[in-house]
Parts: C-alpha cells; sequence; structure tokens
C-alpha cells in the first residue's frame, strides 16, 4: 500500500481474489454472494491467519472490515478509506487533523501506533519513510470533536499544553487530547468514577502525557499535590453545579489567562427550563468566578441540548480589549 | 376484681371471650363451661365475684347476662387496662356480634346491640375509669353490665371494659364514664319520649350534676332541659351528661345513677346497680327502651342501622373517619353487623364531647363538629348517644377539669387516633383513652383540640396534633377509599351530632324514626343527610310531639349546668336547625329533594350561631381561636382540601395551643367537604364547631368555658324549649328553638353567665342564642342566599350598599325569618331583642358568614364548580328560607345582603369587594382577597389571598378577626378546593359562618353597631393574629428551580440553541445527522446516535468555518 491511505478496496479486491480463489476452491460457490466474508470465511477456513494480517499494516483497517462483517456494500463505502484515495490535513485547531477522502473524517495523530483506544477507526498513512496513524474522533462520541466539528473559534488544547480534563470518563476523548498535546503536554484527567476510572488508566498506562486523577472534582485539595498549573481547563462533568467544579479547579490549577473549556448539559442543570436559559444562567455564573466567557456554540446535532463555553480564565488587563 | 385471675383471665377471656361471644346470647352456662378449664374458671370466679356484686347492685340483672359480664369481669379482673380494653372490645364485640346476631333477628334487639356498643364503649369508659380509679367502680359497672346484658350485654360489657379502661386513665375515664352516663340519660331519654319520665331521668343523671331538678322536670318550658333535648338529644344528652359528668365526675356516678333510676322505672331491668352500672344502666335501658319502644325505636334503630349501613357502605372511610378508636369501635361495630353505626356514634359522640369539653361557648361549633360525627352514631340507634356521651365525657372531662386529664385524654386520644389505625394498640396504650378513641378519632381529635383550646395546649397538643394527623390521613384515606364513604362518615359526624339530637327526638317520637329512615334512604350516600334528615324528620316530628323536646329539656339541663352543656347546646342547635327544617312544611318538602342540604344547612347553621354565639360570647377568645385556626386550616388545607375544614378548625385551635385535635375536627369537616352539598353543610357545621369549640376553648381558657358552656347548653335548650312549648312547626320550632335558646342562654346565661358575665354574658348570651337561632335562621338564609348565590356578585354589592343596614337588616331579616319561620319567633325575638341588636348581628353575621361563604361558594360555583354544590345547598336553604321564612327572597337577599353587609361589616373582608367601601381598609384587603377567591375557582388561591389579607389584618384586632374569618374562608375555600365543590363551599361558609360571625363581632365593634358584641370581637379579632401567619407560610409552594427562566435574559443570538439556527448549517459536516436525529426522541433518539457512534456516519465534508457565539468582550 502506497503512500497515503492504502485504499481499502484494493485490498479488499485483493483479498476478495484471494480468498474467493480458496474460498470457492474449498468451499465450493455457495457463498459468492457474500464476496468479502465468504473469501474471509473461506480463508479462515483454511486456517492461514496470517496471510491475511501479514498483507499489510492494516491492522486498523483488518479491525473494521472483520468487526462489522457487513455486506460488502457498506464495505465498499464505509469507513475513511471509502475513498481510494485519503488525505490527511492539519484542522486550525493545531494538532487536530482532518481525513479528507470520499468522506471526510476528524483525526487525530495516534500517540501509541497500533492501538485503537476504544475501538475507533485508525488510518495510516505512510509519507516518506515514516508511518503515521491516525485515529479517527467522532464527534458523537466527544464534545470535544463536536466542537470542533461545530467550528468553535478556539479549543486552546495545542500541542505541548498542559490540561487538565474535568469528567474524563473512560478516557476515549482523554485519548484524543492526548494526541493533541503530544509529548510535551500533559492531561490531568479527573474522574470520579472507578468503573470508568479503570478504562481510563488503562489508556493512561499506554499514554505517558496522561495522568489519571480518580478523585472528585469537587475537592481539588486531594489532587492538587498530583497537578501542576495547567493551561486550560476542559469540563465535561453534567453536574449541576458544574460551573462552581470548574471555577475550584480553576483556582486552584489554572494559571491566569488560562481558558476553560466548558461543555453544558442543560437537562443536568435543570431539565424543565429552556436550555438557551439554563447556557444563559451558566454563562453568568462564570462571569462570577473570575471566569470570563468568551463564545458558546451548540453541539447540535451531535448532542442535544448541550453547548460548549470557552473562555479565559483572570484575563490579564492587557488582554482584555 | 382479681387482678390474679385477671392476667390469665384477659388471655383467657381473648380466646374465650370470642367462644363466649359466640355463645354469649345463649347463656352463662356456656361461661362455665369454658370455664371447666381451670384457668378459665378461676378467673371466672373472679369474674363471677364481680358479677356477683354487681347482681347484687343490679338486683335484676339477668344472669345469663352475668355469664356474659362474667367474662368481662374476668376481662375488667385482667385489671391491665390495656388488655381489659382489648378484651372488652373482643367482648364488647363478640357480644354486639352476639347480640347483633340475637339482637338482630329483632330490629329492636340489633339496636340494642348497637346501643349497646355504644353504651359499651361509653360504659366501658365508665367502667374502665371506675376499675381504674376504684375497683369498686368496676363492681358497679359489673352490675352495670348485667344489666346491660339483659338488654345489651354486649354494650355493658364493652361499656364497662371500657369504661374501666378510661377510669384507669383517671378523671378522663370518669368523666367518660359521666359521659356514658349520659349516653345513658339519652337512651333513656329515647325511653322517655316514649316514656317522658325516663328521658328526664336521664335529663336528670346528666342534668343531676348541673341541674337534676331541670332535667326531672323535662318540661319544655326547662329552656336547659328542652334545649338540651332538641338540639342532638343523643349527642346532646350525651354532651349534657358528659359534662355534667366531668364537671361532676363522681356526681357525675350518681347523676348517672339518677340517670338509672329513670331508666329503671321504664327499664326495670337496667337496674339501679352502681352508679357506674348507672351508666351501662342507662344504655341498657336506652336498649331497653330501644326494645320496648321497639316499634319506635325500631324506625330510628333500623335508621341508625341504615346510617349504619351507609357508614359501613363507606364502612373503611367511616371508621378512619370516626377515628382509629372509631375503627376499633367500628371494627367491632362492623363484627357485629350493627357495629358500625355503634362505632359511628362512638365516633360521632367523641367528637360531639370533643367540643363541649373544649368550649362550651364553642361547643356549639364542637357540637356541629361532633354532631357530624355523632350523628350516625346517633343515627345508628340511640346507642350512638351513649357513645357520644362518652366520648363527651371524654372531651367536658378534659374540658371541665384542668386540661391535665383532658391532656392524657387527649394523648390517649392521640395515640389513639395515631393508633387508630390500630384499634387493639389504641385500648391498649389508653385504656381510658381508647375508649374516647374508640368513638372515634374525631372525637379524640376533638378532645385533644378541646384540651388544647381549654388551656392544656401542652403535651396533649402535640399527641393531639399527631392524631389530628392521623385522622386527616385516615381521612384523606377513607376519603381516597371512597369519597362517598368519607363524606358518609363525615356526615356521620354531624349526623352523629344531628342524629344524636336526631336519636333522641326518635326516641321522644316514633315517628321519627321512619322519617329517618326515609331521609337516610334517600340520601343514602350520606350518612350526614340521613341522619340530617331522620334528625330533620324527627325534629318534625318531635316538634308536632312535645315529648321530644322532653329529651332536649334533660339535655339541656345537663348542658346548661356542666360547662359543657355547650356541647349539647350545640347539639340542640344542631337539632333546632334541624327541627327547623322539619318544622317547616316548606322544609320538609326541601328536605326531601336535599334534606341533607337543608339539614346541614340547618345544622351548620345552627353550628354557626353556636359559634357564633360562643365566639360572641367567647368574643376575644374566640376570636383569636378562630384567627389561630384559620392559620393552621391553611396548612392543613394544603395537606389535605377536605381536612382543610377541619384544618380551619384543627388550626384554630392550634392558634391557641395546638390543635392536632381540631384537625379531627376539621377532617370531618373535610369529609363533609367531600360530600359535597351535605358535606358543605355538614362541613360548615364542622366548622363551625371547631369555631365553637375554640370560642369554647377561648372561653374555657379565659375561664368562662362553663358560662359559655351554659350559654351554649342555654341556647340549644332554648330552642329545644321553645320547640317544647311550641310543638309546632319544625320551622316554627327551629326558631322558636332559637328564640327558646336565646331565651334560655338568657336564662341559663345568665345563670351560668358567672364566667361568661364577666365577658359580658348577659348580652352575650342572649344575643348569643340570638345569633346562634338568627344564625340557623341566617343558615336558612343563607341557603336561600346561595340559592340566589349565583348572585353572590350582587350580594357583595348589596351589602356594600346594604352593609350599614345589613347587619340591621340581617338582624331583622333574621328576625323576620325567624318570626316567619316560627310563632315563636316572638319570644325569640323579645329575648333576642333583648340580647338586642347584637344577637340579631350575631345572627346576621353568622347568617352573614354562612351567606358571604354561601356567596363566596356561589360566586365560585358560578364560575364553575359550586354550582352543583351551591344549588344543593341553595336549594335546601331556598325551601328552608322559604318554608321558614316567609320571606324566602327577602330571606336570600337579606342574607345575600347581610352576608356581604355583616361580613364587610363584620370582618370587611366581605365577601363584596366592593362591600369594602363601608369596610373598614383592613376590611377591605380581606374582602378583596376574599373576593379573588371567590372569584377564583380554585379554593387555594382564595385562601392564599385571603391568608394574605389576614395576615394584614392581623395587625389590627378587628384585621385579625376578618384574617381569621378569612382564614376561615380560606380554610374553607382550600377545603372546597379539596373537597367537591359543593362540600367546599359548605364548608366554607360555615367557616366564613365562623369568620364572618367573628368579622361581624368586628363590624359590629367598627360600626359599633352593637356595642357589646363589638367588644368580644374586637377580643376575638386579637387572638386571630397568629393563625395568619400559619396560612402565609402555606401559602407558598413553588417547586424547586434551579434557572428561572424568568429571571434571566438570553442573548438573541444564542436564544436557539437548535442547529438550524447555528452559523453554516447548511452544508455542515452534522447536516445529515441533524436530519435524522431532529424529529427523534427517546428510543429512536437513542438507537440513531449509537448508529452514528459506530462510526458509519458520513457527513461529507469538513468545513474548518468558525459558528462559534463570542460573547461581546470589553
Amino acid at each position: 500500500m502506497t503512500p497515503g491511505f492504502s485504499p481499502r478496496g484494493g485490498d479488499r479486491g485483493g483479498r476478495g481474489g484471494f480468498r474467493g480463489r480458496g474460498s470457492f476452491g474449498d468451499r465450493g460457490g455457495g457463498r459468492g454472494g457474500f464476496g468479502d466474508r465468504g473469501g474471509r470465511g473461506g480463508f479462515r477456513g483454511r486456517g492461514g491467519g496470517g496471510g491475511f494480517r501479514s498483507p499489510s499494516g492494516e491492522g486498523g483497517f483488518r479491525g473494521r472490515g472483520g468487526g462489522r462483517g457487513t455486506p460488502r456494500g457498506r464495505g465498499g463505502r464505509g469507513g475513511f478509506g471509502a475513498g481510494r484515495k485519503v488525505t490527511v490535513e492539519p484542522h486550525r485547531h493545531e494538532g487536530v487533523f482532518i481525513c479528507r477522502g470520499k468522506e471526510d473524517a476528524l483525526v487525530t495523530k495516534n500517540m501509541v501506533i497500533g492501538e485503537s483506544v476504544y475501538g475507533e477507526k485508525r488510518m495510516n498513512v505512510e509519507e516518506g519513510e515514516t508511518k503515521i496513524e491516525y485515529r479517527a474522533w467522532n464527534p458523537f462520541r466527544s464534545k470535544l470533536a463536536a466542537a470542533i466539528l461545530g467550528g468553535v473559534d478556539q479549543i486552546h488544547i495545542k500541542p505541548g499544553s498542559k490540561v487538565m480534563y474535568l469528567g474524563a470518563a473512560s478516557g476515549t476523548t482523554v485519548s484524543h487530547v492526548s494526541d493533541i498535546v503530544g509529548p510535551e503536554g500533559l492531561v490531568y484527567a479527573v474522574e470520579f468514577s472507578h468503573r470508568s476510572g479503570r478504562d481510563l488508566l488503562n489508556v493512561a498506562k499506554k499514554r505517558t502525557n496522561i495522568i489519571p486523577i480518580i478523585e472528585d472534582a469537587r475537592h481539588p485539595h486531594k489532587y492538587r499535590m498530583l497537578v501542576g498549573m495547567v493551561d486550560v481547563i476542559f469540563a465535561d462533568v453534567a453536574q449541576p453545579d458544574q460551573t462552581r467544579i470548574v471555577a475550584l479547579n480553576a483556582h486552584n490549577f489554572l494559571k491566569n489567562g488560562g481558558h476553560f473549556v466548558i461543555s453544558i448539559k442543560a437537562n443536568c442543570i435543570d431539565s424543565t427550563a429552556a436550555p438557551e436559559a439554563v447556557f444563559a444562567a451558566e454563562v453568568k455564573k462564570m462571569g462570577s468566578e473570575n471566569m470570563k466567557p468568551q463564545e458558546q456554540l451548540t453541539l447540535e446535532p451531535y448532542e442535544r441540548d448541550h453547548a460548549i463555553v470557552v473562555g479565559i480564565y483572570r484575563p490579564a488587563p492587557k488582554n482584555k480589549k | 376484681m382479681a387482678e390474679q385471675s385477671s392476667v390469665p383471665s384477659d388471655l383467657y377471656k381473648h380466646v374465650y371471650s370470642f367462644l363466649l361471644e359466640n355463645k354469649f346470647t345463649k347463656a352463662a352456662q356456656h361461661f362455665i363451661k369454658q370455664a371447666k378449664v381451670p384457668p378459665q374458671d378461676e378467673k371466672e370466679t373472679a369474674g363471677l365475684l364481680d358479677i356477683f356484686n354487681f347482681w347484687v347492685k343490679s338486683p335484676e340483672a339477668k344472669k345469663r347476662k352475668a355469664l356474659p359480664i362474667g367474662p368481662e369481669n374476668s376481662d375488667s379482673p385482667s385489671a391491665k387496662k390495656a388488655k381489659t380494653a382489648e378484651s372488652s372490645s373482643e367482648e364488647s364485640s363478640s357480644d354486639d356480634e352476639e347480640a347483633a346476631v340475637a339482637a338482630k333477628a329483632a330490629p329492636t334487639a340489633a339496636k340494642a346491640p348497637r346501643p349497646a356498643k355504644s353504651d359499651s364503649s361509653s360504659s366501658d369508659d365508665s367502667s374502665d375509669e371506675e376499675e381504674a380509679v376504684a375497683k369498686k367502680p368496676a363492681a358497679a359497672k359489673a352490675p352495670v353490665k348485667t344489666p346491660v346484658v339483659s338488654a345489651v350485654r354486649k354494650k355493658d360489657s364493652s361499656s364497662s371494659s371500657e369504661s374501666s379502661e378510661d377510669e384507669a386513665k383517671a378523671p378522663a375515664a370518669k368523666r367518660k364514664a359521666p359521659a356514658a352516663t349520659p349516653k345513658v340519660g339519652k337512651a333513656a331519654a329515647v325511653t322517655p319520649k316514649a316514656a317522658a319520665q325516663k328521658k328526664t331521668a336521664s335529663s336528670s343523671s346528666s342534668e343531676d350534676s348541673s341541674s337534676e331538678d331541670e332535667a326531672p322536670t323535662k318540661t319544655p318550658v326547662k329552656p336547659h332541659g328542652l334545649v338540651k333535648t332538641p338540639p342532638a338529644k343523643a349527642a346532646e344528652s350525651s354532651s349534657d351528661d358528659s359534662s355534667s359528668d366531668e364537671e361532676e365526675a363522681s356526681p357525675s356516678n350518681k347523676t348517672k345513677s339518677g340517670a338509672y333510676r329513670a331508666v329503671p322505672p321504664s327499664a326495670a331491668a337496667k337496674t339501679p346497680a352502681a352508679k357506674d352500672s348507672s351508666s351501662s344502666d342507662s344504655s341498657d335501658d336506652e336498649e331497653e327502651e330501644k326494645k320496648k319502644k321497639v316499634p319506635t325505636k325500631a324506625v330510628p334503630v333500623k335508621t341508625t342501622p341504615a346510617k349504619t349501613v351507609t357508614p359501613k357502605a363507606s364502612a373503611a372511610a367511616k371508621k378512619a373517619e370516626s377515628s382509629s378508636e372509631s375503627t376499633d369501635s367500628s371494627s367491632e361495630e362492623e363484627e357485629a353487623a350493627k357495629k358500625p353505626a355503634a362505632k359511628a356514634t362512638p365516633a360521632k359522640a367523641t367528637p360531639a364531647k370533643a367540643t363541649p369539653a373544649k368550649a362550651t361557648p364553642a361547643k356549639a361549633t364542637p357540637a356541629k363538629a361532633t354532631p357530624a360525627k355523632a350523628t350516625p352514631a346517633k343515627a345508628t340507634p340511640a346507642k350512638a348517644t351513649p357513645a357520644k356521651a362518652t366520648p363527651a365525657k371524654a372531651t367536658p372531662a378534659k374540658a371541665t377539669p384542668a386540661k391535665a386529664t383532658p391532656a392524657e385524654d387527649s394523648d390517649s386520644s392521640s395515640e389513639d387516633e395515631e393508633e387508630a389505625k390500630k384499634p387493639v394498640v389504641i385500648r391498649v396504650k389508653s385504656t381510658a383513652v381508647k375508649i374516647t378513641v374508640t368513638p372515634a378519632k374525631e372525637d379524640s381529635s376533638s378532645d385533644s383540640s378541646s384540651e388544647e383550646e381549654e388551656g392544656s395546649k401542652t403535651v396533649k397538643v402535640a399527641p393531639a396534633t399527631a392524631a389530628v394527623t392521623v385522622a386527616e390521613v385516615k381521612e384523606q384515606g377513607a376519603k381516597t377509599v371512597t369519597v362517598a364513604g368519607a363524606k358518609a362518615t363525615v356526615k356521620v359526624v354531624e349526623d352523629g351530632s344531628s342524629s344524636s339530637s336526631s336519636e333522641d327526638d326518635e326516641e321522644g317520637t316514633v315517628k321519627v324514626a321512619p322519617a329517618k329512615a326515609t331521609p337516610t334512604v334517600t340520601r343514602g350516600k350520606a350518612a350526614e343527610s340521613s341522619s340530617d334528615s331522620d334528625s330533620s324528620s324527627e325534629d318534625e316530628e318531635e316538634a308536632k310531639k312535645p315529648a321530644a323536646k322532653v329529651t332536649p329539656a334533660k339535655v339541656t339541663p345537663a348542658k346548661v349546668t356542666p360547662a359543657k352543656k355547650s356541647d349539647p347546646s350545640s347539639s340542640d342547635s344542631d337539632s333546632s336547625s334541624e327541627d327547623e327544617t322539619p318544622a317547616k312544611p316548606a322544609a320538609a318538602a326541601p328536605k326531601a329533594p336535599a334534606k341533607a342540604a337543608t339539614e346541614n344547612s340547618s345544622d351548620s347553621e345552627s353550628s354557626s350561631e353556636d359559634d357564633e354565639p360562643s365566639a360572641k360570647k367567647a368574643t376575644p377568645a374566640s376570636v383569636a381561636k378562630p384567627a389561630s385556626k384559620p392559620a393552621t386550616p391553611v396548612t392543613k388545607a394544603a395537606a389535605a382540601e377536605s381536612s382543610s375544614d377541619s384544618d380551619s378548625s384543627s388550626e384554630d385551635d392550634e392558634p391557641p395551643a395546638k390543635k392536632a385535635t381540631t384537625s379531627s375536627v376539621p377532617k370531618s369537616a373535610s369529609k363533609p367537604a367531600i360530600l359535597v352539598t351535605k358535606a358543605a353543610e355538614s362541613s360548615s357545621d364542622s366548622d363551625s364547631s371547631s369555631d365553637e369549640d375554640e370560642a369554647i376553648a377561648n372561653k374555657a381558657t379565659s375561664k368562662p368555658a362553663t358560662p359559655v358552656v351554659t350559654k351554649s347548653a342555654s341556647k340549644p335548650a332554648t330552642p329545644v324549649v321553645t320547640k317544647s312549648a311550641p310543638a309546632k312547626a319544625a320551622a316554627e320550632s327551629s326558631s322558636d328553638s332559637d328564640s327558646s335558646d336565646s331565651e334560655d342562654q338568657a336564662a341559663a346565661a345568665k345563670k351560668t353567665t358567672t364566667k361568661p358575665a364577666a365577658k359580658r354574658p348577659a348580652v352575650k348570651t342572649p344575643a348569643k342564642a340570638a345569633e346562634s337561632s338568627s344564625s340557623e335562621e341566617s343558615s336558612s338564609e343563607e341557603e336561600e342566599a346561595s340559592k340566589k348565590a349565583v348572585k353572590p356578585a350582587a350580594t357583595p354589592k348589596t351589602n356594600a350598599a346594604a352593609r350599614p343596614k345589613a347587619k340591621e337588616d340581617s338582624s331583622s331579616s333574621d328576625d323576620s325569618s325567624d318570626e316567619e319561620a316560627a310563632p315563636k319567633p316572638a319570644a325569640v325575638k323579645a329575648e333576642t331583642p333583648a340580647s338586642a341588636k347584637k344577637a340579631a348581628e350575631s345572627s346576621s353575621d353568622s347568617s352573614d358568614s354562612s351567606d358571604s361563604e354561601v356567596e363566596t361558594e356561589t360566586a365560585k360555583t358560578t364560575p364553575a364548580k359550586p354550582a352543583l354544590t351551591n344549588g344543593k345547598p341553595a336549594t335546601p336553604k331556598a325551601t328552608t328560607s322559604a318554608v321558614k321564612a316567609t320571606k324566602p327572597t327577602k330571606a336570600a337577599e337579606s342574607s345575600s345582603s347581610e352576608e356581604s353587609s355583616s361580613e364587610e361589616e363584620a370582618s370587611k373582608k366581605a365577601v363584596k369587594p366592593t362591600a369594602t367601601p363601608k369596610t373598614t381598609p383592613a376590611a377591605r384587603p380581606k374582602t378583596t382577597p376574599a373576593a379573588t377567591p371567590k372569584t377564583t375557582p380554585a379554593a387555594r388561591p382564595k385562601t392564599t389571598p385571603a391568608a394574605t389579607p389576614k395576615t394584614t389584618p392581623a395587625a389590627r384586632p378587628k384585621t385579625k378577626e376578618a384574617s381569621s374569618s378569612s382564614d376561615d374562608s380560606s380554610s374553607s375555600s382550600e377545603e372546597e378546593e379539596a373537597a367537591v365543590k359543593a362540600p367546599a363551599a359548605v364548608t366554607t361558609p360555615i367557616a366564613n359562618g365562623t369568620v364572618n360571625g367573628k368579622r361581624k363581632r368586628d363590624g359590629e365593634a367598627s360600626e359599633d353597631e352593637e356595642e357589646l358584641t363589638t367588644p368580644k370581637n374586637k377580643k376575638a379579632a386579637t387572638t386571630t393574629t397568629p393563625q395568619t401567619f400559619p396560612k402565609v407560610s402555606k401559602k407558598i409552594n413553588v417547586p424547586f428551580r434551579r434557572i428561572r427562566e424568568e429571571e434571566i435574559d438570553v442573548d438573541n443570538r444564542l436564544a436557539d440553541n437548535s442547529f438550524d439556527a447555528k452559523r453554516g448549517s447548511d452544508g455542515d459536516w452534522g447536516q445529515r445527522a441533524n436530519d435524522v436525529l431532529r424529529f427523534t426522541k427517546g428510543k429512536s433518539f437513542r438507537h440513531e446516535k449509537t448508529k452514528k457512534k459506530r462510526g458509519s456516519y458520513c457527513g461529507g465534508a469538513i468545513s474548518q468555518s468558525v459558528n462559534s457565539i463570542k460573547f461581546d468582550s470589553d
């Protein structure tokens, strides 16, 4: 497979052909209808796993193809590889990329090659001699991705920045943030749930720039010894008092002039009030915590009744216009 | 009794008691056989000894009865009151059942059992008390029991056991015992009707404490006696008895004995046994009488059963309502088919008692409340009366004596109430209390309230509250179970009072019974209605037959003498009202259609009147209480609409002291409310009763309790007298009764006045009497008004104009109505006049209040609900008014105008905003709120407004009163809301009535029209303030919200969070997702989103444009 993403079709075709033959030979044409599948089955049936994998480093694709086992039609279309040719271009947000192909996808550069954190697709790009793997970033799974796709002006998360991530959950988005900040950056992932914290720990094991903190974000003093000053606080805590929680952490760890990115779920604040009113109320609240909101963006259609607010903490005088 | 044996005996008793019960009827031999078991034998022996003693005392006691008694005795020996109580209850129940079984065959017999039950309860109380106090009494009881056994074994046994328990509690128990006696007296009274002597005797017994002479005299002429008899003969008598008993405590026993004596004559079997036994004897006598009179009684009995049935139908509801105690009793009763009735009675009785006990003046109110409860009981049988008596006793005891005793009782009652649901438990806890409780939670509540009111706000209050709550809960439950049932219960209660009276009447007059039966049937659901109708019918019959009067007379004396008389008076008033309705031919017609309504209305009216009078008398105190009540009601109202009435009452009570008990009353009220039309009336009654109670409480507190009582008693008495004297038309009788009451009151009041005197007894009494009468009239008027009600708005206006005159007019109208209604008006008027315009005013006030309420209700109805309710009340009233007053229209108008005027004047709250002009500023606020409420369909809203106004008013004494009235109204409104509109309306009226009464007072004071009243009113007004606060608190009930949208201004750019509203949404990568997800919701949304998460989503090209909305930075 060559520069850019190896067209899937190509692989498949080859495989298919290969398999097809094999299968046919062995099993007969009963399955002709299911090109990929049949082929694969046949392949396996033969007991030859190695062949399949060996072809190339398309583990990711393999995962996709194999996992889904969907009809051929889909196979042809799905995934980034839909198009024969895929190109990756950087997004205006540093550290974020766009995989251009038949279907565009938001991707980040995988920090741990060959590993999928949550089953996301990976795309390998070989540029010259270096292989670069990108991981697809699904906006339906990540609010930060949704914000980026939605057109947020600034996320303030860029390579080398130190980020405090409140509400890290299982670490899916954290892994992408980890990708963005890169080896030079740090991600303090705070999650109070031990169950999801377990997954977070697993993610952190392979990503050295993630510092998992299984604590209640309401009590920053409990992990104050682990955290240094951060540049950005990203919060996705979905708690009624999330603004306060963010403020507490900001007071403790956010540098002056640092930024915060808060995802607000209206229903968590007040499910009876209009989302717009809830957002407005939250924004107003931030103002009283030395958190100056700068922009707001709806997360529709990726999330319902969500909005993301980006602001600055204790802006320097000069910063103020 | 040997305690040793007692314990085992208890156990055996329980086991054997059931066996015995089964065998019971057959013979003592069965017991012996059962006794075969050594333990049993021993116990039996012990029991036998006691029995023997009793038997010795009661020579004629039947051996068979003795056997049952033996078991009972054995129980009593158990000495453990709790055990005894249980055993007694069981026994009684068993007895009742047996009796019922046996007796049921014959209606009379059935009746007997019921009475027995009620009696038993009363007797039990007495016996318990006696036992507790001194076992000797127990022995006496045993004899009594024997008699009872003969007559109503079950009753006796139960009564004995209960009485013993009660005694254990001590004073309260004693009081109860007296109450029992009174009941007996009632029974006797009943008998007397059949045979005047008996009644007199009974009355005398009750009166004995107060004035036996009067009782003996029986004379219709005698205001007290007459009054008592007429009103709520049974209830009254019971209450009277209880009061007398309470006062006299031991004397009561004597009185009882007297009663017995009386009874014995009527029924030799009954025996002279011990005084305590007298109570039982009385019950026995009653039973006997019933039996003897079977024909007549049969009718009543039937009615009772019918009622009981109704209650039973509502059974659970009633029981619940009746109170856990009642439930217990009811359960027992239920066991014995007739038991329900008995239970109802007890419950009623209790309430009635409570009322009386609380405040003589207030009694009217309580009585009303009680009556409602009592009614059922009464309705049931004469027995109910006894039961009532018991409760009454408890109450009285509390009231009369120091609250301490009452407190205990109340506590026990409260406990009972709490336990209410658990009959056994209740009994166990406080036998005495239990007894009380047994009658009815309401009773307990009432008792507690009474206690609280009286002054012992202390511990009792808390329990009372608890009890109240329980009661409320129960009520609610009952309501939930069956609204009808609940209503029935409520009605029962009310009816109870009325019924008791009616019963007395019935007893007095055989005819009544049938009539009652009919009403009951007609009304069917509403026991009240039935009871009311019964009472009315009875009254009518009575009216025809002076004999009925006799009973009242007895009652009256009792009442008069003791402070507790007030209760009787209340009952009397009720009866009078009922009588009035019945008396009036026209009224009769109305009754048929809406007899319940009319009667209820009449009852309510009477109650209102009573309340008013009491309030007037109590004036300051009462006023204050009312005010407090309103506040409470508000809270309560919030809790339970139905309870709202009760709440109001409870609130009133509470304000002064903690009125958990009150709540119970309110509950009853609430129940009525549910019933709606009937309920409304009943509720009004209850409300009034509450008011009365409050007033009484106030009075009591103030000192005057006795005087007040006397007054109240006198009032009722008067009516009775009048009735007896005229014996003419019911209408007349009603009016007469009023007048007579007023006269009697005047007389009695004067006598009694001592205390009242301080307060301005003389004037007040008369005035009150007049008022009461007028109130009744006014009620009739109100009804008319209600009919016209639709015009409420108009009324207000009229009021505005009329107000100044309104009072006078109302009074005049009342007078006129009275006159018209009854030929005797002259007398009444004369008396009233004597009291002066105040009476008229008071009456007008009451009428006004009722009217105002009605109006409000009507107004409300007009908008939406109440049409029915109003319609009903209106109809009844209209009929009544028409019948009563030649000038229906006038009455209506006058009533309306009066109401408006009275409202305006008195409270200024005036139903009509228009009225305001006249009314003081303070008044206006109230009125406005009231008006608002009225206008507004929802009672609550009204309440709130009212509350607000009230609060404001609080500052001013008058205002306070007004506020109290407003509170009442609000409570009533709440009630209305809670309950069916109709009931609500009724309640409201009542509340209003009370309030109005107060208001009137206020208004009067302000207006200066009635100087005398004014002061009182003012005083009352002062008290009110506290109540306001609670109400206010109630008002606010806003759901918690973190985000108040109205307080947040959203940036226009951020006003729409949707995808489409976002910049660059067109052609965005997420557009397809938006197209899919936009219209999905719930599960499908989740499904679609999951699909998107899988990564199969293809959105096309990704743009890097900035679509966010920037906040304006500095």
